[in-house]
């Protein structure tokens, strides 16, 4: 069964919706994480088009999703064009309660496995030009003065653990990840044992990176992970009653 | 082209046990057929990243020129100013550059404090200028003082590589960010940047390391590899001064050809 739909799924076919999602996908992943900044202009519909390498219709049809999801503003005239939006604080308990435990489970999994590998990487690559970028993320976040800024950095964190990796495919599918599950467990952290808690746990992967031990690294990473996920399931599960 | 990794300088010392440049080619420790291979390769990588280099140097040229003009025109130079540099910076993607441009040191421009004049190949053909309102209190990520590209030529280094790093901002991809200082009057105005895939970097010097009958490796000062003849030490892997492998630094580059002694 399990083979049966896998294998509809490879021959489905790739349609103009799929290239929309794509489109939606990488562009909201890039505005959810601030990789493009509130009120930044995006390029024109025909610049999105070439550079993606999708048709015109395509860009406008991921125009329009994003726009719906609040994350892009169009506006016309002069000086107009679209602009990207940082994301409004979402709903995220409504978020959690559209996932099912056993869906929280498996995204916590895909993530840990992710972020563990990138941070084993990361540890027997690193050199200490990769190292220093950790720590200055770590010192503003200790003086982070609000919590939006707070996340930006905890993001950017974890992208760097990631690219100090030197895999460019693991990077990219950690800042899809951030974008999926990262604001149901930055939730879970907050509701959990406080920043302390999590700033133990950015300091100690960060050190386990910096003295090249790949093993650490990697378990330090997942449980990162792991114990946010944990929680969170604990929190859907509070959901139900 | 936004790391803050793997800054190599022309200035420094290429690792820690560094190699005299030769301007002969030397008899490698295996004989004269890798001598005369070596010597090959180290000609080829310099050719690649010369031609890297040059189209920097007349970015530099032509940004000065301009800064230079609008400040006899008796004004502060804008952002729009810098528009004047495209129709070179076009001229020079394709081929082994994939982004190139000038970033502006913070507060040069009267109009915006952080600016790039920076321009990346598409698919289309058409060049794109993504990332064009930068402003750190927006973004974590877009501070652009802090990355070794940008603090290379801001502290005096000549010629920077910075990578092989995955950059995840601008091209997504494995990538290497050649920089070199903007000055006028003895004034540091920005940087002069190009970003070269590493893929492509690979394809222009890998033939030239294959003929090495040993193993043989390009590594930045840091001792990351950029470009291999061997599997057993691939691009974003680190040689921490291994046994049995001679270092020797490629003249003229932060760029050091390491190699099998086959001892």
């Amino acid at each position: 069964m399990a083979v049966s739909v896998a294998r509809l799924a490879i021959f489905s076919p790739v349609d103009s919706t799929g290239r929309v999602d794509l489109v939606v996908r990488r562009l909201g992943d890039a505005i959810a994480l601030g990789l493009l900044a509130d009120g930044e202009q995006l390029p024109s519909e025909s610049e999105l088009a070439g550079r993606l390498g999708v048709s015109t219709v395509t860009v406008r049809e991921a125009l329009m999703a994003l726009r719906e999801r609040g994350l892009v503003e169009t506006r016309r005239g002069r000086g107009g064009g679209s602009f990207a939006r940082a994301p409004s604080e979402p709903d995220v308990t409504e978020r959690l309660g559209d996932l099912a435990v056993d869906e929280l489970r498996d995204l916590g999994d895909h993530y840990a496995a992710i972020a563990g590998a990138a941070a084993r990487l990361a540890a027997q690559r690193s050199l200490p030009s990769d190292v220093a970028p950790l720590w200055r993320s770590l010192d503003e976040m200790a003086v982070a003065e609000s919590s939006a800024e707070l996340r930006r950095l905890d993001g950017r964190f974890h992208i760097e653990v990631a690219a100090a990796s030197q895999s460019a495919r693991l990077t990219r599918e950690e800042i899809r990840l951030q974008a999926d599950i990262g604001p149901l467990l930055w939730l879970s952290r907050e509701g959990l044992a406080g920043h302390d808690e999590t700033a133990a746990q950015h300091r100690a992967i960060a050190e386990a990176i910096g003295a090249g031990d790949a093993d650490r690294a990697r378990d330090l990473a997942e449980r990162h992970v792991l114990d946010a996920t944990d929680h969170l399931i604990e929190l859907r599960l509070r959901l139900q009653e | 082209m936004i790391t803050r990794s793997d800054t190599v300088r022309s200035d420094a010392p290429p690792g820690a046990r560094p190699a005299a440049p030769t301007a002969t080619p030397p008899a490698g420790p295996t004989g004269p057929a890798t001598g005369t291979a070596v010597a090959a390769a180290l000609a080829r990588v310099r050719d690649t990243a010369d031609e890297v280099f040059a189209a920097l140097a007349d970015v530099r040229a032509a940004t000065t020129g301009r800064a230079r003009a609008v400040r006899r025109g008796g004004r502060g130079l804008v952002s729009s100013d810098l528009a004047a540099l495209r129709p070179l910076l076009f001229g020079r993607l394709g081929a082994i550059i994939a982004g190139i441009g000038f970033i502006a040191a913070p507060g040069l421009l009267a109009d915006a404090p952080w600016y790039l004049e920076w321009w990346q190949e598409s698919p289309s053909g058409a060049p794109v200028q993504l990332l064009r309102d930068l402003d750190p209190s927006s973004s974590a990520f877009y501070d652009y003082t802090h990355w070794d590209w940008y603090t290379g030529p801001a502290t005096g280094a000549e010629r920077t590589i910075c990578g092989p790093y995955v950059d995840y901002l601008c091209t997504d991809d494995y990538s290497l960010t050649l920089s070199v200082p903007v000055t006028l009057d003895g004034v540091f105005l920005g940087v002069a940047a190009a970003d070269v895939f590493v893929r492509r970097f690979q394809a222009a010097v890998v033939p030239a390391l294959r003929e090495i009958p040993v193993p043989a490796f390009l590594v930045n000062a840091q001792g990351r590899v950029v470009a291999s003849n061997t599997a057993r030490w691939i691009a974003g892997s680190v040689y921490r001064g291994t046994e049995g492998f001679a270092v020797r630094r490629v003249p003229g580059l932060p760029l050091s050809l390491v190699e099998g002694t086959g001892r």
